[in-house]
């Protein structure tokens, strides 16, 4: 009798698990590299409404910091390094990035769509 | 380069010299000596150099997630702090001379997470064209006049509250903390969304028409008050409980402090 409430609760407690492995998997992954203070590619058509797992590798000795407004992202990156930033659920529409410690040429978008 | 690192620097200084200003006006008000400051810029100039030589090893902490947990600590342990210093200031302001250590080493502590945390971001900047001599000169100068930027509108601030007619002091410093420190709960969520600590949203409104992140006023807005074109709903819930918490809290001690303060007077 004793046993039955905590059966019950652990499989609650897997199928929450699954539900959050599941959500996982089903996230995107969209992978961007940082290469002499440019963003390669400068544009990035991702499913809108959706949540996304963005993967900045910066390739450049150097560090940057990915900034978007649009997103409210910020994320110093080490040279070398690569950082994770989850972005998103977006409405259809454009939302730039931009490098801040090299702005003028490290620029890009996120096309949502 | 030069325009690229004077808005950097200045971006940097400008969010830390905002709450240094106020604490230190305050410092000021109740008559303590600055000692506490210049021990706090110390402390936090040294963190930062540490802070900024070790980030590729504390971003890769924690599954990548160590950058923003660091930062999202600072902001919340920032926040504490500010609600226990006006908290203090107000009962000083009915008890003078009150647990003044205490209220030192809140101020300390939150000066030095504050520079720790804007610190970091200028020295790994600066430190990156430390080696590019041609570029350098300018990133420097760049650097000098953003920060010269920056310190000026803190005197200016600091000027502005000290020379407040006395019995406002505390209100407006109190308001203006309170707007910092909500601020700083704001960006601590921020940054725990974009690590998917906590869920991620469609944002509830867009102001971006009517005024810009990047604009002007918006980067002022910004250093203030962490202002966001495009929170969603859980960023402006919980701003509107940070602010909350600490306005009934800072209500609460004033009315306990006030109602004691008067009780001998009505006796007599």
């Amino acid at each position: 009798m004793s046993k039955y409430p905590v059966a019950c609760m652990g499989k609650f407690l897997l199928l929450i698990l699954f539900a959050c492995l599941s959500l996982g998997a089903a996230r995107p992954e969209i992978k961007l590299e940082i290469r002499d203070h440019l963003f390669l590619p400068s544009e990035l058509v991702v499913p809108a409404n959706t949540k996304i797992k963005l993967i900045v590798y910066n390739r450049d000795p150097t560090p940057e910091e990915f900034e978007s407004y649009e997103l409210n992202r910020e994320k110093v990156i080490m040279g070398g390094q690569k950082a994770i930033i989850f972005i998103g659920p977006l409405k259809p529409g454009e939302y730039p990035f931009f490098g801040e410690f090299n702005p003028k040429t490290a620029q890009g978008k996120i096309i949502a769509e | 380069m030069l325009l690229t690192s004077v808005i950097i620097i200045l971006r940097e200084v400008l969010e830390a010299a905002l709450l240094l200003t106020i604490l230190l006006a305050m410092s000021r008000f109740i008559g303590l000596n600055t000692r506490w400051f210049l021990l706090a810029l110390a402390l936090g100039g040294l963190g930062s150099i540490i802070y900024g030589n070790n980030l590729a090893a504390i971003s890769n902490a924690f599954d990548g997630t160590g950058q923003e947990l660091l930062n999202a600590g600072l902001h919340i342990f920032i926040y504490a702090l500010l609600l226990i210093t006006t908290s203090l200031m107000v009962i000083n302001y009915y008890r003078p001379g009150c647990r003044l250590s205490l209220l030192k080493w809140c101020m300390l502590l939150a000066v030095m997470s504050s520079i720790l945390r804007e610190g970091a971001e200028i020295y790994i900047y600066l430190y990156t064209f430390h080696t590019q001599p041609a570029l350098f000169g300018s990133v420097l100068k760049g650097a000098l006049i953003g920060a010269g930027i920056g310190f000026s509108i803190g005197a200016l601030l600091y000027y502005l509250l000290l020379a407040l007619p006395e019995r406002h002091t505390l209100l407006i410093t109190c308001i203006l903390l309170t707007i910092v420190a909500g601020g700083m709960c704001s960006q601590a969520v921020q940054l725990l969304i974009q690590i998917d600590w906590l869920p991620s949203q469609m944002p509830l409104w867009d102001t971006s028409a009517l005024l810009r992140e990047d604009s002007l006023v918006g980067q002022l807005l910004y250093a203030l008050m962490s202002y966001e074109a495009s929170p969603t709903p859980l960023e402006v819930f919980l701003y509107a409980m940070s602010l909350a918490v600490m306005a009934l809290t800072l209500g609460f001690t004033h009315y306990v402090y006030r109602s004691h303060a008067h009780v001998p007077a009505v006796a007599h």
